[in-house]
């Protein structure tokens, strides 16, 4: 499947020359990869709804997706003698074999996974193969944001068609290519509707596939994972004609899930080698963003810069709202989930809303690789599943709309909301945002019994007053001004948020004693002040402070970033009181 | 091979040769795994010899060593099946039935050897046939043997199956247990050979077939572990059914008749899932091609059933979505089990390969797997042990079966210790951890540790869940156990998270918030079926946390007639309904965790409980403690916030958490306590507590004060015998020693200081729970009557001009300076006057008689 110059076990470091020059070719400066896979990988062609009618069976692929459901594990007929000697089924599908075979043969099991691709994937994260990576980086066209989408995919294009030039490929993978070239412009379509609606793109390109996995630990893979496996794609016509066969075996004991996922629907992947990824993974750029460096503060600068413009000059928002996306849930002690920092913007009437609810919806979803959006109307709460359940008939698990990956980005707009009356279902439903936003866990719907998933997941609401439904952290009232007709955003700059925020989000933060003595003092005297702080006022303070380090990069809290804290939130308490 | 007519070989050697089946004998979809309902059927009219090897005859659907015991035990049937079935009876001559007397001698038979195991037949027979004989309980002093009676006992009852322990296989004979575990069908089946063997030479008529049914193995495994190397293995697992198969007859016997000439054949046994159907007649005089019908009615069928099994949710890892194992089920166990129930089964894991096609000898490299079920045993649910028997009155029943129930209840428990990270160890460790000296204060610590400082509240809320012993006297009057505790307190000061941790740990907690609460919700209603029209009668919240917790959040919120439902509750635990034609009296032995809100939404440290928390006090006497729990500003208390928030968001910083014990652990410490510790009154503690309990009457008679105080009440005492018996349960301990009724009267003290203090005196005043007035308040209300009584005479003449109390009230304040006094004190003053006819009062004028 590999083309001559991955030849990795004749000419290994060729191998790595080639696509480090490839790397170079894209306009990478060599700094930008220091101590990065500059896409080895890369050159495995990826698989999805458009690439998967050209993949040929029985190749190597790579396939990035969420773990949706585990469907447990197969017993295989590992080895078998067959005619003296033995041969053996790793990473092929359902093979057949005389009955005879079976006397001599040993009994091995893989773990089957259901993936999805990611939910509220934004396009702009969608994966790339090697040869759509190259990005615009030199795109300073002052285009609106749309647009500026668009030409970011004309730009994957026109790099991939001079990559096409370049690569001397083997025909096949010309054939892949070929794929990859479209779907790009698929994307363009597709960006833009789904864009004006903020409905994430999944149904549409959605391709799941089943992972068998081989000789891996369960620990290692969890449940709402990203990973990208590598493995061999099978595909058996031969086996899809023989699911037929499954109702014969009746008694309702195989009522296997596979059953639902027919192969000519579902694509079969053996994993080879999987990888867990991070929103890093998703950024197409490869910028490092050192901690404590100089750049850090321009880009931080930039960014709140972008989106005090995005929401109409309100300077304090904009605070929160960065500090509100570089949140993450960090530690759980007991019940408690330390380092989130849902955000709810008040205020939002009709007006607001009509000018900046898409603005600020856009910008999220331009910075951050996954976002979803919820309409929070009665209708909608009565309606839609949230949690993910458990269908015991097809003994799958049927994905809710809260099952989400770590790290996802989640809009609620409450100020859809009309009086009415909840069902049961709705109730269930604001009992699950509630306890997703105090404790970050959803409770997935087991029948029988619930089960608790951990989830980390940014909640931003946007609301006409402070949302008694859902209880944020930070509840702010939105003071815009008209905003500016066009804002204009840089394709590098973007780049660089993006980078920025994935990159912070996950620093390792201390507290020095000294710190914490001065800020346990403070807590102490606020408290003095106000009998009214509780600890979930402390806690706030504290992972603002957290927060606020982070965004400048730094590993300690410094005082500095202390009085910062505590300026935003007598700035806020001073906006909420009026 | 031999001819059909032999029953033997009907089984064991397929009338017609089938030598590649042999070979490979996995390929079979049908394959029954019905062994246990198979080897179990003795039907009047086959022979039973030959159904006594059938589970060998039985394909194993699996390659391993299993199906080469059939394919060397097909080659040479004889010996196979004579050895097994006779060694037994060799001790005693007389014919296993009446059948018996086909079975040829086994003396020169060579020992027979499980395929590809040095494991020897007769051995395993003897083993298993000592083992009947000889094996006792512990403390058994009887002449025979535990499963000798228990056979006797099957018998008598006309039963089908004998249930085998499998820890007593162990204590008896180690090696036994591990064959029957590493080769469960070949053990089993000389088990049960034995066990016929055994049941006809007591009792020759007895025509049923006894099955063993072994259970309660040494170690369970759980469903993500079972793996290629347990496959036809006994295991045991626990789980919850999810799914339940119709119920499938599975054909056993097939009966052909010839079209021709109507000629009934033998009737055909099912070998690997098919049926042999006659090719021709088997009448001497037809022989006719081809004719052979199957007459379905003269079938033999018998049940089977899927199902399925899941993890129970303390069994998935972090990120894991439970896996399911598919369940065979047979014959007694049809049923036995509904979807919801949570079961510990003992069964043979199997894998099966799938064909394609039903007449094709090839066959998919997928295996289906499945759990062939020999016993299943429903389990209560992980929480605390609901069926735990407060009561003590039937004494110690020491049950041999009650004992076997016992341990089995005990789940593995993790234990943390300090210094090691975690030992896995049977429910002992529940004792170990009770001996360790300071598990009071450990246990404190562990409950809600997210929730800090309220250490007494804990250790009340600790009490709460042991419970004290209910007590049931033989004139009929009952005491409670249970403990009823109430918190009011601030808001923001963590009562609802204690109240939700709690209701996570309890047996049965209910969890309501009274303001959604109804009365009949709490208690009971009576509802019409909408099908049969019948009244019937449904459970309330109370009725449903019987021998539970109901834990009632904004208990102050709740509506008056509801609260007032819970007065019966509370002290009489039972619920009584006479409503729509239903008079019942339902139990209601449940504890009430309450929390309330004062009145104001804050605390007024100048009212009283009751005037805070607006509770009638004949409900607010019914909880036996009362803790306040306050927001006081103090620094200090700011500080130990403030260092433990800052903790939390830092990891550097200390962090005490590491001495916790868990949830799961704590569950099963709370419930083996409950169950297995009944404490009693020791003389030293009931001598302590007579003291301590004067001490506090005592206390309310000041020497030289006119005023009396009440500072203790029966309901007190009662209460403190329930809060000792659950300190010295939490020790494990089966004596209530001097130290608990310290204790106990502690943390009585430190609930009543908070609560019934009178704020004028400082004292502690039963008065103001039970009457919500307290004494001195009392005191001060005589002194105005009397003063009021004092001006009136003064002032007024009788029958003579009305005066506005206005009037009075200056006065009243002229003539006592420095008191304080309000006009509603003085019309209180007046209404008492009134009352004593010394005074009219008319609207706004108060006129002397």
């Amino acid at each position: 499947m590999v083309g001559r110059e991955y030849d990795l076990i004749g000419n290994p470091v060729g191998a790595v020359r080639s696509t480090f020059e490839k790397a170079m070719r894209a306009g990478e400066p060599p700094f930008l990869v220091d101590g990065k896979d500059w896409g080895a990988t890369h050159s495995i062609p990826i698989l999805d709804r458009t690439t998967l009618p050209h993949l040929q069976p029985n190749t190597l692929v790579r396939y990035r997706g969420m773990i949706q459901d585990m469907l447990g594990n197969e017993f295989y007929v590992g080895a078998h003698k067959d005619g003296g000697t033995w041969t053996t089924n790793k990473f092929t599908d359902v093979s057949h074999l005389p009955s005879e075979a079976l006397s001599d043969s040993r009994i091995w099991e893989r773990r089957l996974l259901y993936c999805v691709p990611v939910p509220g994937q934004n396009i702009w994260a969608e994966t790339y193969s090697d040869f759509v990576t190259s990005p615009c980086l030199n795109n300073t066209s002052p285009h609106g944001e749309k647009r500026q989408r668009e030409d970011c995919a004309d730009m994957d294009i026109q790099a991939s068609d001079q990559d096409f030039q370049d690569s001397t490929c083997m025909k096949k993978m010309r054939e892949n290519m070929h794929s990859s070239q479209l779907c790009p412009k698929e994307r363009i379509s597709e960006g833009s509707t789904s864009n004006s609606d903020m409905v994430p793109n999944f149904d549409i390109k959605s391709l799941p596939c089943v992972v068998k996995i081989y000789d891996t630990p369960e620990s290692e893979l969890k449940l709402n994972d990203v990973i990208e496996f590598v493995g061999l794609l099978t595909f058996d016509p031969k086996l899809a004609a023989d699911d037929d066969t499954f109702d014969e075996l009746s008694d309702g004991l195989c009522e296997d899930a596979l059953i639902h996922l027919p192969p000519s629907k579902v694509p079969r992947l053996h994993c080879i080698v999987h990888q867990k990824l991070t929103s890093h993974d998703f950024l197409s750029g490869s910028l490092i963003l050192e901690p404590k460096s100089s750049m850090v503060k321009g880009v931080r600068e930039s960014l709140l810069g972008h989106l005090t413009s995005v929401l109409g000059n309100d300077e304090l928002a904009a605070h929160f709202m960065l500090l509100h996306l570089l949140s993450g849930v960090h530690t759980r002690v007991g019940l408690v989930a330390v380092g989130k920092l849902s955000l709810n913007l008040t205020c939002f009437n009709k007006e607001i809303l009509t000018v900046f609810g898409n603005r600020i919806k856009a910008a999220v979803a331009n910075l951050v690789p996954f976002t979803m959006c919820m309409p929070l109307t009665i209708d909608h709460l009565n309606s839609v599943s949230l949690a993910p359940s458990k269908d015991y008939n097809t003994n799958r698990l049927v994905p809710g709309l809260l099952q989400l990956t770590e790290g996802t980005h989640l809009t609620v707009d409450e100020t859809q909301l009309q009086t009415g009356t909840l069902n049961s279902v709705g109730v269930e439903n604001i009992r699950l945002l509630k306890i997703l936003l105090e404790s970050q866990k959803v409770d997935y719907d087991f029948k029988y019994y619930k089960m608790e998933m951990e989830a980390d997941t940014q909640v931003l609401i946007l609301s006409e007053g402070k949302s008694n439904i859902l209880p944020a952290d930070v509840i702010l009232p939105f003071r815009p001004q008209p905003p500016r007709v066009s804002d204009c955003v840089d394709m590098e700059a973007l780049k660089a948020w993006r980078c920025y925020l994935a990159t912070f989000r996950s620093l390792q933060h201390s507290i020095d004693s000294e710190m914490q003595k001065r800020v346990e003092d403070d807590l102490v005297a606020a408290r003095q002040a106000n009998r009214s702080l509780g600890s979930s006022d402390f806690s706030r303070l504290l992972t603002m402070g957290r927060l606020v380090s982070m965004s400048f990069g730094e590993t300690c809290l410094s005082l500095e970033h202390w009085q910062m804290v505590k300026e935003l939130e007598r700035l806020r308490c001073e906006r909420s009181n009026q | 091979m031999a001819s059909d007519s032999s029953p033997a070989n009907n089984h064991d050697g397929p009338s017609s040769p089938d030598d590649d089946s042999m070979s490979s004998p996995i390929g079979n979809t049908f394959s029954s795994p019905g062994n246990p309902r198979r080897r179990g059927r003795r039907s009047s009219v086959a022979t039973p010899p030959s159904r006594r090897s059938s589970r060998f005859a039985t394909p194993e659907p699996t390659p391993t060593p299993v199906t080469r015991t059939n394919r060397r035990r097909r080659r040479s049937p004889d010996p196979v099946t004579t050895p097994i079935a006779a060694t037994p009876s060799s001790a005693d001559e007389a014919p296993p039935s009446s059948d018996g007397g086909e079975f040829g001698h086994p003396d020169e038979a060579p020992p027979m050897f499980v395929w590809g195991t040095n494991i020897s037949v007769q051995d395993v027979n003897a083993a298993i046939l000592r083992f009947l004989r000889n094996f006792r309980g512990r403390d058994d002093a009887s002449v025979e043997g535990k499963y000798m009676m228990a056979i006797h006992h099957v018998i008598e009852i006309q039963g089908d199956s004998l249930e085998v322990d499998a820890h007593h296989v162990f204590d008896y004979d180690n090696d036994l247990y591990n064959k029957m575990v590493r080769y469960p069908l070949e053990v089993l089946a000389i088990f049960d050979i034995v066990l016929m063997d055994m049941v006809s030479r007591i009792n020759p008529l007895f025509e049923k077939h006894i099955q063993a049914r072994i259970f309660n193995l040494k170690t369970s495994t759980t469903m993500r572990n079972l793996n290629p190397s347990d496959i036809e293995k006994m295991v045991s697992l626990k789980g919850m059914i999810i799914r339940c198969s119709s119920i499938i007859p599975e054909i056993r016997e097939a009966m052909f008749r010839c079209l021709v000439c109507g000629y009934f054949s033998e009737p055909i046994v099912v070998d690997r899932g098919r049926i042999s159907e006659p090719t021709t007649c088997g009448k001497q005089e037809c022989l006719a091609k081809n004719s052979m019908t199957l007459v379905h009615n003269r079938c033999r069928f018998a049940d089977k059933q899927v199902v399925r099994l899941q993890e129970t949710p303390d069994e998935i890892p972090d990120g894991g979505t439970p896996h399911t194992v598919s369940l065979l089920m047979h014959d007694k166990l049809v049923d036995a089990g509904k979807p919801g129930d949570r079961v510990e089964v003992t069964g043979i894991y199997r894998a099966m390969t799938v064909r394609i096609g039903s007449s094709q000898r090839t066959v998919k490299s997928l295996f289906k797997t499945y759990i062939d079920c020999l016993h299943l045993k429903k389990t209560d649910k992980s929480r605390m042990n609901a069926e735990d028997p407060m009561e003590v009155e039937n004494g110690a029943s020491t049950n041999d079966e009650d004992i076997t129930h016992d341990y089995e209840d005990k789940a593995i428990i993790l234990l943390y210790l300090s210094s090691q990270p975690c030992i896995f160890m049977k429910y002992s460790t529940s004792e170990i951890l009770s001996r360790k000296p300071d598990i009071y204060e450990r246990l404190t610590k562990s409950l809600a540790p997210n929730i800090w400082e309220l250490d007494d509240v804990k250790k009340g809320l600790l009490c709460q869940l042991f419970g004290g012993s209910a007590l049931t006297l033989q004139s009929g009057a009952s005491f409670r156990g249970d403990i009823n505790i109430l918190l009011v307190g601030d808001p923001g000061t963590s009562k609802s998270q204690l109240l939700t941790y709690i209701h996570k740990l309890s047996p049965r907690g209910i969890y309501t918030s009274g303001r959604g609460s109804s009365a009949v919700g709490l208690t009971a209603y009576v509802a019409k079926d909408p099908e049969s029209g019948e009244t019937v009668l449904e459970s309330g919240a109370l009725v449903l946390s019987d021998k539970g917790i109901c834990c009632i959040d904004e208990f102050d919120k709740m509506s008056e007639n509801a609260r007032s439902m819970l007065h019966e509750v509370m002290e009489q635990q039972t619920v009584s309904i006479a409503k729509a034609g239903i008079i019942a009296s339902l139990n209601a032995r449940t504890s009430v965790l309450a929390c309330a809100n004062p009145s104001g939404s804050r605390y007024n440290p100048r009212l009283s409980v009751i005037d805070n928390i607006h509770l009638p006090p004949t409900l607010l006497s019914r909880f036996d403690l009362i803790y306040l729990i306050l927001d006081k500003a103090d620094e200090q208390t700011d500080r130990r916030l403030a260092k433990h928030i800052v903790g939390l968001h830092f990891e550097d910083t200390e962090n005490s958490e590491q001495d916790v014990i868990d949830l799961p652990t704590l569950t099963a410490y709370v419930s083996y306590a409950r169950k297995n510790i009944h404490p009693e009154l020791s003389d030293e503690a009931a001598e302590e507590l007579t003291r301590g309990y004067v001490e506090m009457r005592r206390r309310g008679n000041f020497p030289g004060s006119s005023k009396k105080v009440i500072t203790a009440t029966p309901r007190q005492i009662e209460s403190l015998i329930r809060l000792s018996e659950a300190l010295a349960r939490i020790r494990f301990s089966e004596l209530v020693e001097k130290k608990d009724v310290v204790e106990a009267f502690r943390l009585l003290e430190v609930a009543m200081q908070q609560s019934a203090t009178d704020h004028a005196t400082g004292t502690i005043d039963m008065d103001l729970i039970t009457t919500g007035v307290s004494a001195s308040e009392r005191m001060r209300r005589e002194s105005l009557v009397s003063l009021t009584r004092s001006i009136i005479m003064e002032k007024m003449q009788i029958g003579g001009p009305s005066i506005r109390p206005l009037e009075l009230l200056e006065e009243l304040k002229k003539q006592s300076s420095g008191a304080e006094y309000h006009l509603s004190d003085l019309r209180n003053a007046l209404s008492t006057l009134a009352s004593e006819g010394f005074v009219v009062i008319h609207g706004d004028s108060v006129k002397r008689v």
